[in-house]
């Protein structure tokens, strides 16, 4: 037990800490900047106000509890930081739990004197010890603000009660399902499940704007980031609700456990079927094996756009709806879409296309850096033994990518003119088309980042990928509230997005941005079908 | 022309000092319609060198040419007449075998159907399964009918028989004799002696990134010794003063001992003027030839003496 959790603990000796001290400094950091920025009491009292009659914000962001400095702070960060526990928690249980029989690794492990069930239960000792870890951080982050530190306890406590949830969560879709991919696109859809859940319910929760909180709905207490919600560290600092995350722990943990019990290496409960015995007539290309293996998880990435491009046309029209002095509202959602207009729907419309721009990305870059398994997998080998050159196989992972980009954002763009058209509203409708998708060159920029790495840079590629793009993103969507400086904030494409209709004033400036951004992109992928061609395959 | 052609091959992998000189001036010549055995210890750079040759890994020096053309530059005119098996096959798992065989065959051209039919029968691969439950056996079957399915000019196997049971190493063997009836070349790397030493013509062995010996099987068994248990009336001490014989032992009454090949005449001529009432005479394995130079301290030391089995 003591030597396979020191190997665990060695394998995941980069990534974890990445994860641990990633998500403990975004607290510390946004922590510090709420209590910077909104620090008289007067002025968290109006954003609230405007907050509980915008559900849109409270579907973002969770549920307000009161005008303390404290709850503000929690908020803000806890929906969003909760759902990066979670992802850290389910992959960290693919990793060591399909992964790890996928690759084979199981079998050497369980050859030696091991009992059957130390693997799945040295996981659980490391995944749990990476929450305590991450609590005990998060609980400095959040004093380090000058926060109470009993509410900051309740906080930390919130964030590892979902952690360990989605540990549970993510153990038992390791059991459930056949490969590792299947079992990270489980755990993570069911965090981002998670997440929906609560912002539908805390949207159509009842305000109670005298104490400045909001009572959610039921679907929020179906979710374990709504039952943290539900904590309200700082004021109410309630653990009940967390046990409500604890049983869900224990429950999937133990289910996880008993299925690890009973079932064979290499097994899994849910079946496989069986494939035809002959290749369909697309298969028989680079191309078109590249539109094989990504189909199934565009198809995942797609019902999200869906139902995010609904989701957001409802919203938007309650944003539009709500008829208040609305300038305070009006700096939070410009500062979330980067965007200088003062007209609430549009700047709305622009904050959620932004985020969808940035799933579009995700689903290409998915796409494009499955290249870099193919290649450590041995298959590329056995594939580029063949007439296709690697220039070629490159640039079909890279068509199929922007595919997948493109699908995300035109279904969601379309879906949210759906719901724009269904409350007679068309022009609004055009608009969420129109802003989706300027969004695509944005995209298109990641996905050719990440061509360029896999040319460039194979070993550390995926890590250095993603990394970029997490960057990105955090420049993007919270550069203004982490007040980092201009620089910085211009180096994020996302920043380069222009608002629609574009500015008659600044015609120019709007498709510029979008020529540049398009342009980068093309030459990146450029370079990356030259770069590929001229280097070894390296497993 | 020779199939293959590689003069002073250098392959260094990586920078500075952690770098590895993993191909370090090997020549290997592969002619045109044989079926050459390519041998080594683990780690000798047999992969490495066929992936040179597959133009997936550029030479850091010397040359490398497959039907006379560049393998780095002119990697699809090569690999439209070329068949890959590598030792380790790895699959897509979410593909079926059939849809596997299908899409490799197609990068090439298409399968010849009724060929793939027979091949799916004679190596008893069920097509419909998904590659993920596939063992490690069935995961090499894959790839050999996707190399044998459609006719190639060249086939390149990199101990493909490794995790094969006998019966499917059999089929193997009767499909690389069919191929090669058929005018095809076939660069062989294996460990299995037994496969290499019944396809081959001429095999390469190769060390530590050079090549050791190149040649017939039957010109290098020249090189190696015959074991001889004899019973006679020759004294051993007269035997053992005769140009050529090794490791002189008395066992059960017999005379055990090696002789160089060379040897052999003058040595028979002496026992049979001695008189002979018993006679083994065990001929050089290509076992003992690979003990030899697997078991070299260095490449060029002299010979040691071959282990009596
Ligand atoms: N990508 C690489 N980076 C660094 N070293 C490598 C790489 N690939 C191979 N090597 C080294 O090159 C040498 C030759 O390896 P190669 O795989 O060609 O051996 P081999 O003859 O095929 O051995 P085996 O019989 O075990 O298959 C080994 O020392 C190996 O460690
Ligand atoms: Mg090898």
């Amino acid at each position: 037990m003591i030597q396979l959790l020191a190997l665990r603990i060695r394998r995941d000796r980069v990534i974890l800490p990445i994860w641990i001290f990633g998500i403990a400094l975004l607290l510390t950091a946004s922590a510090a900047s709420v209590s910077t920025t909104f620090g008289d009491e007067a002025g968290r009292r109006q954003i609230l106000q405007l907050a509980l009659a915008t559900p849109a914000l409270i579907a973002l962001r969770g549920v307000p509890n009161g005008v303390e400095l404290g709850s503000a702070v929690y908020f803000q960060v806890y929906a969003f930081l909760a759902v990066a526990v979670g992802l850290m928690n389910t992959f960290l249980a693919t990793r060591h739990g399909r992964a790890e029989e996928e690759r084979g690794q199981r079998e050497l492990i369980t050859a030696a004197p091991v009992r059957r069930m130390t693997p799945i239960l040295s996981t659980i000792i490391l995944g749990v010890g990476a929450n305590l870890l991450l609590g005990v951080l998060s609980t400095a982050g959040f004093a380090a603000a000058g926060l109470p530190l009993g509410g900051s306890l309740v906080g930390a406590a919130a964030l590892v009660a979902a952690g360990l949830a989605f540990l549970g969560v993510g153990l038992l879709a390791s059991e459930l399902t056949a490969s590792s991919r299947a079992a990270n696109s489980l755990g993570a859809t069911l965090v981002l499940i998670a997440y929906a859940l609560r912002g539908a319910g805390d949207a159509l929760g009842t305000p109670d704007l005298d104490r400045l909180t909001l009572s959610a709905a039921w679907p929020s207490w179906l979710s374990p980031i709504g039952w943290g919600e539900q904590a309200f560290a700082f004021t109410a600092d309630d653990l009940r609700p967390l046990t409500l995350s604890l049983a869900l722990a224990v429950l999937t943990g133990g289910a996880a456990l008993v299925i690890a019990a009973r079932r064979d290496l290499g097994a899994s409960l849910l079946p496989e079927r069986r494939r035809p015995a002959s290749a369909g007539r697309l298969l028989g290309s680079t191309l078109g094996l590249a539109w094989r293996l990504q189909w199934p998880s565009l198809l995942g990435w797609t019902v999200g756009a869906a139902v995010l491009g609904a989701v957001s046309g409802a919203l938007a029209n309650s944003v539009g709806s709500a008829t208040f002095e609305n300038s305070a509202i009006n700096d939070v959602l410009q500062s979330l879409a980067h965007t200088s207009r003062d007209d609430v729907v549009t700047a709305f419309i622009a904050a959620i296309m932004s985020l969808v721009g940035i799933l579009a990305a995700a689903a290409g870059l998915q796409a494009m850096l499955r290249l870099r398994d193919e290649e450590t997998g041995g298959r590329a080998e056995l594939l580029l033994s063949g007439p296709p050159r690697r220039g070629g196989w490159l640039l079909a992972s890279a068509g199929v990518a922007t595919a997948s980009t493109t699908v995300v954002i035109v279904v969601t763009g379309l879906t949210a003119w759906a719901a724009f058209l269904a409350m007679r509203e068309p022009g609004l409708g055009a608009q969420s088309i129109g802003q989706a998708l300027v969004e695509l060159p944005m995209a298109m920029v990641f996905v050719s980042i990440g061509a360029v790495a896999l040319a460039v840079l194979p070993r550390i590629s995926i890590a250095a990928t993603w990394a970029l793009f997490a960057i990105g993103v955090v420049i993007g969507l919270f550069g203004d509230l982490l007040q980092l400086p201009d620089a910085a904030l211009e180096a994020s494409p996302i920043r380069h997005v222009p608002t629609v209709p574009f500015p008659a004033d600044d015609l120019g400036g709007a498709w510029a941005d979008i020529g540049v951004l398009t342009a980068i992109a093309a030459a990146l992928i450029a370079v990356a079908t030259w770069a590929v061609q001229r280097r070894d395959l390296t497993a | 022309m020779d199939a293959i052609e590689v003069l002073g091959l250098v392959k260094v992998f990586g920078r500075g000092r952690s770098s590895t000189r993993a191909l370090d001036g090997l020549d290997l010549t592969v002619r045109t319609g044989e079926v050459h055995g390519f041998l080594g210890p683990n780690g000798a750079g047999k992969s490495t060198t066929i992936r040179v040759l597959l133009g997936q890994l550029r030479s850091s020096g010397g040359s490398a040419s497959v039907f006379g053309r560049n393998p780095w530059d002119d990697s699809v005119a090569i690999h439209r007449d070329l068949a890959y098996v590598p030792g380790d096959v790895s699959l897509w798992p979410n593909l079926s075998g059939g849809e596997i065989i299908d899409l490799l065959t197609r990068l090439r051209g298409g399968a010849d159907a009724a060929l793939r039919t027979r091949l799916l029968g004679d190596f008893q691969l069920d097509p419909t399964k998904k590659a993920r439950s596939y063992s490690k056996g069935n995961r090499q079957k894959v790839a050999l009918i996707a190399a044998f399915a459609r006719r190639a000019e060249l086939y390149v196997f990199d101990e493909p028989t490794s995790g094969l049971d006998p019966v499917m190493e059999s089929v193997f063997r009767a499909e690389v004799e069919r191929v090669t009836r058929d005018g095809a070349t076939v660069l062989l790397s294996s460990h299995i002696l037994s496969e290499v030493e019944q396809l081959c013509e001429r095999v390469t062995i190769i060390r530590a990134g050079r090549t050791v010996e190149s040649g017939t099987l039957a010109s290098l068994r020249h090189l190696t010794r015959t074991s001889f248990h004899v019973g006679t009336a020759a004294a051993a001490d007269d035997i053992a003063r005769l140009p050529g014989v090794h490791d002189l032992a008395t066992e059960a009454g017999q005379l055990v001992f090696d002789v160089d090949t060379d040897s052999m005449t003058g040595v028979l001529a002496a026992l049979t003027a001695a008189g002979i009432t018993s006679l083994t005479v065990t001929p050089p394995s290509l076992e003992e030839l690979f003990l030899r130079h697997y078991g070299d301290p260095k490449p060029d030391a002299p010979a040691v003496p071959v282990d009596a089995r």
